[in-house]
């Protein structure tokens, strides 16, 4: 900090030698004063962020325990040779994959065909409103969202098993479908409810770029005699490209590496569909044995590896061909 | 995201001859009939469990949407004679309101000094900072923060919690203010500096006020984050005295005696209406500016 500061005006009294010394003095002031702006907010990146990142790479490649009071040893790969090893590993981390399968097709085509209908409404004040409800759930905090829907799967009470049992009749209390608790019908379940939780954002982030399309295009094309799937196809999907790409990307993050939704609902059970590397790398860390941090690590990272290796495949495969 | 908020007039003349055609209608009937399904679909948890929460105690055991007897008194009970609701619900304002505070003071000058005094490295500040957004730190590194709370004896610390939660949506409001502050016309900088106004005089008199609207994103963003964290409040706390409210909520199973069903529904409306409640009024004011500002434009 200090040596970027001292560099700086070194570099500066050296370029301007003749300037007036006070015009000097606030020029060189502004510059030692931008990294003042700036160092709350590298304390706080830097300090939870950037270090830990590190510090979490360079775990990995130790046997550090947390409860032990031996000294740790570097041991170079070991963790991951054995976290690659480990059926385990695999399996949670195609879990994770195919949570994302479940989620991603309907946070991008529902919103995407909601938008479409939404961005139609010609009543001014229908349309304010609607946006005004799509942007509710966006203000609900997440683990009151999971609150919600742990209350809505709820086996006995819940109010879809009461409609599925008592409205419907479709079941009786004896086959009523369970829901959370990691039965296969999980991870479909917290799917389910991301879906309805992206549902009025991710259908906002579609309207910005619909309204960023000129009106008179697809009307022309209307004139012209296409129906209403060739002016989305060949008007509206290639300009919300990529809008589109930016929602994928963002969310693949964000599906691949769900953590506190398997906490509620899912439990530590390592034959649970949600128990993802996510929760894998959690458990060794804080609850296995002497939490086995070194090999937490190493899994945290595989996890984050490969998820780096798709998303970086995604950005190429999206990418704008001209 | 700005310009998808407003409603956008459709009523050009084109459009209104189209409508006149017929088989129009028709169309138009069935977008706002999935519309409203849509919505219906959004709206009908948040009403399950605010109907909930006014329950009586049979009719939520039957399990019917609309009760036969409306019962208010879950919210005074719940407030009165649940111990540790009150101590939970102060954490929950204490936490988020640091969280809010310190967040919004870092974003507001690092955006700023990003842009109007372009420090050395600033570019790859930036760059780092994006990148974060795309790495699941909060989750990889989950391990190296609670060494970093233990190292500080932070573990079980209601105001530990902070530290972390700050960090959360650091990068993202960064480079918000960073957009908004690119948005200030840096004529207008310059006057003020030539003025013999400092670079804190500036920003407090000049910038401040222009970066308002982004300011209340931040606001939003942060609250909606801090107020609803789960992985790091259960992580690093131990004592149920200790924790947020939504993550004592999460964890109480629904029963009888104090935490029935109607009581836990009323505690959820509780918790959940501020944060409700604060995005319909911030949103007016983002509103309001977005028009102030392009009006000016």
């Amino acid at each position: 900090m200090a040596e970027t500061i001292a560099s700086s005006e070194i570099g500066f009294s050296r370029r301007w030698p003749g300037r007036r010394p006070s015009l000097h003095l606030a020029l060189l002031r502004q510059r030692a004063g931008a990294w003042l702006f700036l160092l709350p907010a590298l304390v706080f990146f830097i300090g939870y962020q950037v270090y830990p990142i590190i510090r979490v790479i360079w775990i990995s490649f130790t046997d550090y325990q947390f409860l032990s009071t031996k000294p740790a040893h570097w041991i170079w790969f070991a963790n991951y040779a054995q976290a690659l090893r480990d059926p385990l590993m695999w399996e949670s981390l195609w879990r994770a994959a195919l949570f994302t399968i479940m989620f991603l097709p309907g946070a991008i085509a529902l919103p995407l065909l909601l938008a479409v209908l939404v961005d139609r409404v010609t009543n001014a004040r229908l349309a304010t409103l609607y946006r005004l409800v799509l942007l509710i759930p966006a203000a609900i905090p997440s683990t009151l969202v999971f609150v919600l829907w742990k209350w809505m799967y709820n086996f006995q009470t819940g109010p879809i098993n009461h409609l599925l049992v008592n409205n419907l009749g479709l079941f009786t209390f004896r086959n009523a479908p369970e829901w959370l608790g990691g039965t296969p019908l999980t991870l479909p379940s917290i799917a389910i409810m991301e879906v309805w939780w992206g549902l009025g954002y991710h259908t906002i982030f579609f309207l910005a770029g619909l309204a960023a399309i000129p009106k008179d295009l697809p009307e022309a094309a209307r004139i012209d005699g296409a129906n209403e799937w060739q002016v989305f196809w060949h008007i509206i999907r290639p300009r919300l490209a990529p809008i589109m790409m930016i929602l994928v990307v963002l969310r693949f993050g964000t599906a691949m590496a769900v953590i506190d939704e398997y906490l509620i609902f899912g439990g530590f059970n390592r034959q649970s569909p949600t128990y993802t590397w996510t929760m894998f790398m959690y458990d060794e860390a804080f609850r296995e044995g002497l939490w086995r941090q070194g090999f937490a690590a190493a899994i945290g990272m595989i996890g984050a590896i490969a998820m780096m290796i798709v998303m970086l495949m995604l950005l190429r495969m999206f990418r704008p061909r001209d | 995201m700005s310009t998808a908020l407003e409603a956008v007039p459709y009523d050009t003349t084109l459009a209104r001859l189209r409508r006149r055609r017929p088989g129009r209608n028709r169309g138009a009937i069935v977008r706002h009939a999935v519309i409203i399904l849509f919505m219906a679909i959004i709206l009908l948890p948040l009403a399950w469990v605010l109907i909930m929460s006014v329950k009586s105690l049979p009719d939520a055991m039957s399990g019917a949407f609309w009760p036969t007897q409306f019962d208010f008194t879950h919210y005074g009970y719940v407030l009165h004679n649940i111990a540790t609701l009150p101590i939970n619900l102060f954490n929950s304002i204490y936490v988020t309101t640091s969280t809010v505070i310190i967040t919004s003071i870092c974003a507001v000058l690092a955006g700023y000094a990003l842009v109007h005094l372009r420090p050395r490295g600033g570019g790859a500040l930036v760059a780092i900072l994006l990148m974060s957004l795309y790495f699941p730190v909060r989750v990889v590194s989950l391990i190296a923060v609670y060494q970093i709370q233990n190292f500080l004896g932070l573990i079980n610390s209601t105001s530990g919690l902070i530290l972390p939660y700050v960090t959360l949506n650091l990068a993202i409001s960064v480079l918000i203010m960073r957009s908004m502050f690119q948005l200030v016309p840096r004529e207008l900088i310059e006057a003020a500096t030539i003025d013999g106004a400092g670079p804190w005089r500036t920003l407090w008199t000049v910038g401040l006020p222009m970066v308002r609207n982004g300011l209340v994103v931040i606001f939003i963003v942060n609250f909606v984050t801090a107020w609803g964290e789960y992985l790091l409040c259960m992580t690093l706390t131990n004592d149920q005295v200790r924790r947020t409210m939504p993550v004592v909520l999460a964890s109480v199973e629904g029963g009888l005696g104090e935490w029935s069903w109607p009581n836990l529904a009323a505690v959820y409306v509780i918790v959940v209406a501020p944060a409700v409640i604060a995005f319909c009024f911030a949103q007016k004011l983002f509103f309001k500016g977005l028009n102030e500002g392009a009006l000016k434009g």
